[in-house]
């Protein structure tokens, strides 16, 4: 643990859930800070600094959608949130309000830790700025081209496709949610017509995946959104 | 109060003799009283109080003694008092014209008395009946139950009209319910004229209202959204010309007892939902403190036995396994409590379902990966066809169904065997099955699996206490679909569900592809 490793700060009231949280991350080579509740949780991530912020939603004191909000306010760091299945709704206000992605417990300690590389990684590369070309399974993608190959010949796309995809890109490991999605790709004025994205999510996966019905890179979360993982 | 009403209309032959026998003998006494005072008297006097005789008669007995008495007391007059006396000669023409005078103003004198009398009793009677009116209304606004208004009701008629009435509501199944209900076969209701008359909403009898026979008249309780029931009650003693006067009286007394009876029902449905209400906050506050105490130790047992899985260096091979199985115990525990509360939910049928139009594929490849680990090995086969149309469902609960579906086909098949999952279009329909390489399900249970609590093999190894499928039917049942285990020649577990294709909504096609641009 050296002054240049990650800190995650870990909101959350059950000790139990803390301990083993803890132990992973530092495992993993995080320095972590905790914290009982969310109002302490927002001055400890105003005075630490944290790199990345996990927050339980089921805390006593806690309206989740005003710790990120208040977050976000001044800061841009990754926020994952832990949360109890049945409650797609909430999850969808923070990360409508900012929060990045989020894992229903219970949870494996391995997809958390996965989880907060995949955040800590894009935050490192948005610090050194985007190359303009990414690589995902057989596809490449040339954003200052606009150019698609997969297995090295080129994808047609349509406007609407491409600028979905590079949306996804651009977010890649964070979970977008329905109406993100629709406002980002199509505007405002279509933040209801899910079915919209649905299909054109639908027609990515055709084009770029090897089984469309089992993807490997563009998921679904059911009820919230959609991730795009590298 | 009986008497008291009846006293007024009754002009029944007994006591109508009894009034004749009374005003001839008030004229006789008339005569008496008159016959010593003849030398004080003038007959100009004496007349007077013939006419004072004929006055109060006509005030105490009616109209008819009072004609009677007008001629009694002429005849008398002319007998007794006018000389010749004891004669019914008469000396001097001129008394021709006080006959003639005194009989009619006798006879007018009767008639005015009498219809004052009766407009009298009429105020008198519309006084009473006003205020029984009221005395039911309010008894009728403070009851609280259906009995007090059919004995608010049944006072009223009894009191007021001499009557026996029965009110018919209709009950849950829409029969019409009779009550009191003995009183309906004292009445001989008809069932099918209070049936008519409860779908029409007219008021009927047999024969037609004001028909006067001893068979009930029926009036409909209009209330402002619906007819609330009907009122029957024998016309036997009614008023006037065969009933025909009381008739806006027994209207004015259903559309009372119509509001109170709706008033009751609003009062009910309050109630209830409040109830329902109340009862709802309690179950869901417990289901989510359940939810909150339970998962949390798991989700603390299920991630510290993972955490110390990927501890370096690597724990022995023994103790890994050992934590593993707590792991995955701790894993399919939470499984389990979710079903449960997913089933307390649906049970509940507070279940709001957030229904949206999208592709099948998403929701399975969502399903499969969320499985992951629990399908242990089985491949799994999605074949859906390309120009399946968009479905409309909650996404959440169509992941919950297949999961189950899928966790359920990895249990009951030999380990390493395929999983299927097709689709097709029968009609106005889409089949989606879930076909497993085991055994299938027992002819004698391919309905029964479905059931809460049910299992294909009651006393399997395979750990699973006969919540998933049961919580598949309730989501597909809330879907409007059909879910069923099908028995397949060639073996296999087949669960098969049908969801409605219903109309999509189209997405308009863009005009072209893109340009990746070429330089």
């Amino acid at each position: 643990m050296n002054s240049s490793s990650p800190v995650v700060l870990l909101v959350e009231d059950e000790a139990q859930i803390r301990r083993f949280v803890r132990s992973a991350l530092e495992g993993d080579g995080c320095r972590v800070a905790e914290s009982e509740t969310m109002r302490q949780g927002l001055i400890e991530a105003g005075t630490r600094k944290p790199d990345l912020v996990i927050l339980d939603l089921g805390l006593p004191d806690g309206d989740g959608v005003q710790f990120v909000e208040g977050l976000r306010a001044w800061s841009a760091i990754p926020v994952i949130i832990l949360s109890a299945r049945t409650t797609e709704h909430d999850k969808i206000e923070v990360l409508d309000a900012g929060a990045d992605d989020y894992l229903t417990k219970p949870f494996s300690v391995g997809e958390l830790l996965a989880r907060v590389r995949a955040l800590l990684r894009r935050q490192a590369r948005a610090a050194e700025g985007e190359s303009p070309v990414l690589r995902f399974g057989a596809v490449e993608v040339d954003l200052s081209r606009r150019v698609v190959l997969r297995n090295g010949a080129p994808v047609r796309l349509t406007p609407i496709e491409y600028r979905l995809l590079a949306v996804l890109l651009a977010s890649s490991g964070k979970v977008l949610t329905h109406r993100n999605l629709l406002r980002e790709v199509w505007g405002p004025a279509f933040v209801e017509s899910s079915h919209y994205l649905r299909i054109y999510v639908s027609r990515l996966r055709q084009k770029l995946e090897n089984d469309p019905a089992q993807p490997r890179h563009f998921f679904t979360e059911t009820g919230v959104g959609y991730r795009f993982v590298a | 109060m009986r008497t008291e009403a009846n006293s007024g209309r009754s002009t029944a032959s007994g006591s109508s003799v009894k009034h004749y026998v009374f005003a001839v003998l008030a004229c006789g006494l008339t005569t008496l009283v008159a016959t010593p005072l003849r030398e004080q008297l003038e007959l100009a006097n004496t007349v007077m109080l013939f006419l004072l005789t004929v006055a109060l008669i006509a005030v105490r007995l009616g109209k008819g003694p009072a004609i009677v008495a007008s001629f009694l007391s002429v005849v008398l007059f002319d007998f007794f008092f006018v000389p010749p006396r004891l004669s019914f000669a008469v000396s001097d023409g001129k008394y021709l014209v006080t006959f003639a005078v005194m009989l009619t103003v006798a006879l007018i004198i009767g008639q005015l008395t009498t219809g004052l009398r009766r407009q009298a009793e009429e105020a008198g009677r519309r006084e009473r009946q006003t205020r029984a009116l009221y005395e039911m209304a309010e008894e009728l606004a403070g009851a609280l139950s259906l009995e007090q208004v059919v004995q608010a009701t049944q006072h009223f008629f009894r009191h007021h009209l001499g009557t026996e009435v029965v009110l018919l509501f209709a009950d849950g199944e829409g029969t019409l319910v009779a009550w009191p209900a003995e009183g309906a076969q004292a009445m001989i209701v008809e069932p099918h004229v209070a049936r008519t008359v409860y779908d029409s909403g007219e008021a009927a009898a047999y024969g037609g209202l004001g028909s006067g026979n001893d068979q009930p008249w029926y009036f409909p309780l209009r209330g402002s959204t619906r007819t609330r029931g009907v009122l029957a009650v024998t016309a036997g003693s009614m008023r006037g010309a065969s009933g025909k006067e009381d008739l806006p009286l027994l209207e004015t007394v259903s559309a009372l007892v119509a509001t109170a009876v709706e008033r009751l029902h609003f009062v009910e449905v309050a109630h209830v939902s409040q109830m329902q209400m109340v009862s709802e906050r309690l179950r869901s506050s417990i289901l989510s403190a359940l939810a909150h105490d339970i998962r949390t130790p798991l989700t603390a047992l299920y991630g510290t036995a993972d955490s110390l899985a990927l501890i370096r260096p690597p724990l022995p091979e023994a103790v890994r396994e050992t934590i593993e199985a707590v792991r995955d115990q701790a894993f399919r525990l939470s499984g389990l409590v979710s079903n449960l509360l997913d089933m307390a939910r649906l049970q509940a049928g507070k279940v709001t379902l957030r229904k949206e139009w999208q592709p099948l594929e998403e929701v399975v490849g969502a399903s499969i990966k969320l499985l992951g680990p629990a399908l242990a090995g089985h491949p799994v086969k999605v074949s859906l066809p390309a120009d399946l149309p968009l479905l409309e469902f909650d996404a959440v609960l169509m992941e919950r169904v297949f999961c189950n579906l899928l966790e359920n086909a990895a249990k009951y098949s030999p380990p390493g065997s395929a999983i299927e999952i097709g689709a097709r279009s029968i009609g106005d329909l889409v089949e989606v099955s879930v076909v497993d390489g085991g055994k299938g399900f027992p002819d004698d249970k391919l309905e029964r699996v479905f059931e809460l609590f049910e299992r294909g093999t009651a006393e399997s190894t395979v750990p699973g206490v006969g919540l998933g499928l049961a919580i598949c039917r309730a989501i597909i049942d809330a879907h409007g679909g059909r879910i069923r285990a099908v028995k397949r020649p060639g073996g296999g577990g087949c669960v098969a569900f049908s969801l409605a294709r219903g109309s999509p909504p189209s997405v308009p096609e863009e005009r072209s592809s893109a340009e990746p641009d070429p330089s």
